[in-house]
């Protein structure tokens, strides 16, 4: 995957500001996460050790492919996933994001923090050139050590589950472009996460539950791109009945 | 192939995807896709694809940005069903 000489500085340059800022950022979002609003994350240790695991034993590109239920989603993944001063001695491991623009154009202070945390803001729906650029851009950094992170259901589900009908082809085709590119689906669901919201509960407990895949198909082009969003969405479908079921 | 054949073609493939059912019966050449039968813009991919399957023919990534309305789909068609 190619980007221009003014983009690969571009990313540079972000990745060296948001590594710098990074010791007061990434424990000060922590904080307010766990002491702010109370939230706590289930079997931490061992979600930590295993990413640590699948990252040390291989050096292929990874792309984190999670459910979507709240705007607060990919920042408490990470926070499952790897310490503060983790992230600092392994900063590739603190993913690169795609959020919807408008979700996060509100605002000086937004637009600041989403840059700091490694975000690179995409108009869904968009011009398909524009939103072409902007996915190169990510799937650049994938491809060169970077983690990151994009949601196959598009959006957040408005029904609280699954929507296996509502892949975004979008990040198949983005994963069949990187390769070698490993899937780590992650299941996020708070006790009391019902449907969609902006931010989980007060207080909430967070299950977390990862499954690391190699997306494989047959095909090529729109029908590839098909084909690895289903099966990432079908396997995300697949452990959220396994959460069901265990409860 | 004349054009009504592939008109309808259209519609049949179509039909699974259509969200506003006030429209479903009114569909014309001038239809948008999106904005007159609320189509999912993520779903347009699988009625390409399905164009393809249905019609025996290749249709390029870039050609989707040229489908807004029923007339841009048979014009697209007939394009590569001539070529």
């Amino acid at each position: 995957m190619n980007v221009s000489a003014g983009t690969y500085l571009r990313i540079q340059l972000q990745r060296w500001i948001s590594l710098i800022f990074a010791p007061l950022t990434v424990p000060s979002v922590i904080m307010l996460m766990r002491f702010g609003f109370g939230y706590q994350i289930r079997d931490q240790v061992h979600l930590r050790r295993e990413y640590r695991r699948i990252l040390d034993s291989n050096d292929a590109p990874l792309m984190i492919c999670p459910n979507h239920l709240t705007m607060v989603d990919s920042a408490i993944i990470a926070w499952a996933l790897g310490s503060p001063g983790w992230y600092l001695r392994n900063f590739h491991a603190l993913p690169w994001n795609v959020p919807e623009r408008t979700n996060f154009s509100h605002g000086i202070a937004l637009r600041v923090l989403s840059y700091l945390f490694k975000c690179i803001p995409i108009q869904r729906g968009g011009p398909r050139k524009e939103v072409q650029a902007t996915m190169s851009r990510f799937g650049f950094c994938v491809e060169n050590g970077e983690v990151g992170m994009v949601f196959p259901e598009g959006g957040r589900s408005r029904s609280g589950r699954i929507d296996v009908t509502n892949a975004a082809y979008g990040v198949g085709g983005l994963i069949d472009s990187i390769p070698r590119c490993r899937v780590l689906c992650v299941y996020l669901r708070g006790d009391g996460q019902g449907t969609y919201s902006n931010l989980p509960h007060r207080n909430e407990r967070f299950s977390v539950i990862i499954e690391l895949f190699d997306p494989k198909t047959e095909s090529s082009g729109l029908r590839a791109a098909r084909d690895i969003s289903q099966q990432i969405v079908g396997r995300l479908a697949h452990m959220e009945r396994e959460y069901f079921d265990d409860r | 192939m004349n054009r009504q054949d592939i008109f309808d073609k259209i519609i049949s493939i179509l039909a699974p995807f259509i969200r506003n059912e006030d429209a479903r019966d009114k569909i014309s050449l001038k239809t948008h896709l999106l904005d007159d039968l609320k189509i999912n813009s993520a779903r347009l991919v699988d009625i390409i694809l399905e164009f393809e399957d249905v019609f025996d023919i290749q249709i390029e990534d870039e050609d989707i940005d040229l489908v807004e309305t029923v007339e841009n789909a048979v014009q697209l068609i007939e394009s590569k069903l001539g070529a």
